[in-house]
């Protein structure tokens, strides 16, 4: 991936020398052009295209933003609510990551949309030990979590 | 004998990208300066030829899943309906004509309706000199 992105500002980089042309102008033409020859022949470098991996770290930073903003204002209606019919609880997910940066990731993303809290990895690595503030159920939070940011970290690391 | 070219392969995927800009180059330079899209269109193929020299010719069949033979005739659609759409304006066929706009990106611009003739040249030029080859070149079997 960091060979593709090197080629790419080469290829600007070249652009740029062709068309005696300094500007920072020339030099996104040269690299969307570049882009757009790599796209065509993505097929060729190993691992795919590089810019997908650009789409989903975007597509995963928007997800986050989303996450946010949703628990943020269930949070605040529990606060703000006069009785307090909550059950929290620790509960353990189960996860497919592998890598330490992709546990780390998820782990940050869980604590950083309120409500949920990551305790601790287990020493293989295979669960989480989540403290929700609302745990009604179960299920329906491990699957909410696989399914928003397990999914969008895999896009990005794989 | 099946020798062993890694060098000529890792060189390829770059170097067939730097033609690949210059080719590009060539082509929009075509209207002020020397080039066009003949010689933007040889040298296309001269990148897409690299490759084929470097790799085989199944392995670069399916990382570029394009048909030359389209490609001619998409080439030449395009020219012709250029001669075509002077007829809207009601001006003899072919009658090319251009303008100066504001884009986004880069500025003022000006922007020919001969370039898109130029397209239909650059793709039919691509396209035939591909058909070429690989004709010659799957005559093995």
């Amino acid at each position: 991936m960091a060979l593709q992105i090197l080629l790419n500002f080469s290829l600007a980089f070249v652009w740029m020398f062709l068309n005696d042309d300094w500007s920072p102008t020339a030099m996104i033409i040269g690299f969307l052009l570049g882009l757009g020859m790599m796209y065509i022949f993505r097929r060729f470098f190993k691992g795919g295209f590089y810019f997908r991996k650009v789409i989903a770290v975007m597509k995963l930073l928007l997800i986050f933003m989303r996450e946010l903003v949703l628990s943020t204002w269930s949070v605040i209606k529990v606060v703000l609510s006069p009785k307090m019919d909550l059950r929290p609880g620790i509960f353990a997910l189960p996860t497919q990551l592998k890598s330490d940066v992709e546990i780390t990731l998820l782990a940050s993303l869980i604590t950083l949309t309120p409500g949920t809290l990551t305790l601790k990895v287990s020493d293989d690595g295979q669960t989480l030990y989540i403290h929700a503030m609302d745990l009604s159920d179960r299920d329906e939070a491990i699957a909410q979590i696989q399914n928003t940011f397990e999914k969008a970290i895999m896009e990005v690391t794989r | 004998m099946k020798v062993n070219d890694v060098i000529l392969q890792t060189y390829t995927k770059a170097v067939a990208f730097i033609i690949l800009i210059f080719s590009l180059y060539l082509f929009l330079a075509g209207h002020n300066q020397p080039g066009g899209g003949f010689i933007g269109g040889l040298m296309t193929s001269a990148a897409l030829v690299l490759l084929y020299i470097a790799f085989d010719m199944k392995t670069v069949d399916n990382m570029i899943p394009i048909d030359f033979r389209k490609m001619v005739a998409l080439g030449l659609t395009i020219a012709v309906f250029t001669g075509f759409g002077s007829f809207i304006f009601q001006v003899p066929f072919l009658t090319h004509s251009f303008g100066y706009f504001r884009l986004p990106l880069l500025g003022e611009t000006e922007l020919a309706t001969a370039v898109m003739f130029d397209l239909g040249v650059y793709l039919t030029v691509v396209g035939g000199t591909m058909t070429i080859m690989l004709a010659i070149a799957e005559d093995d079997d």
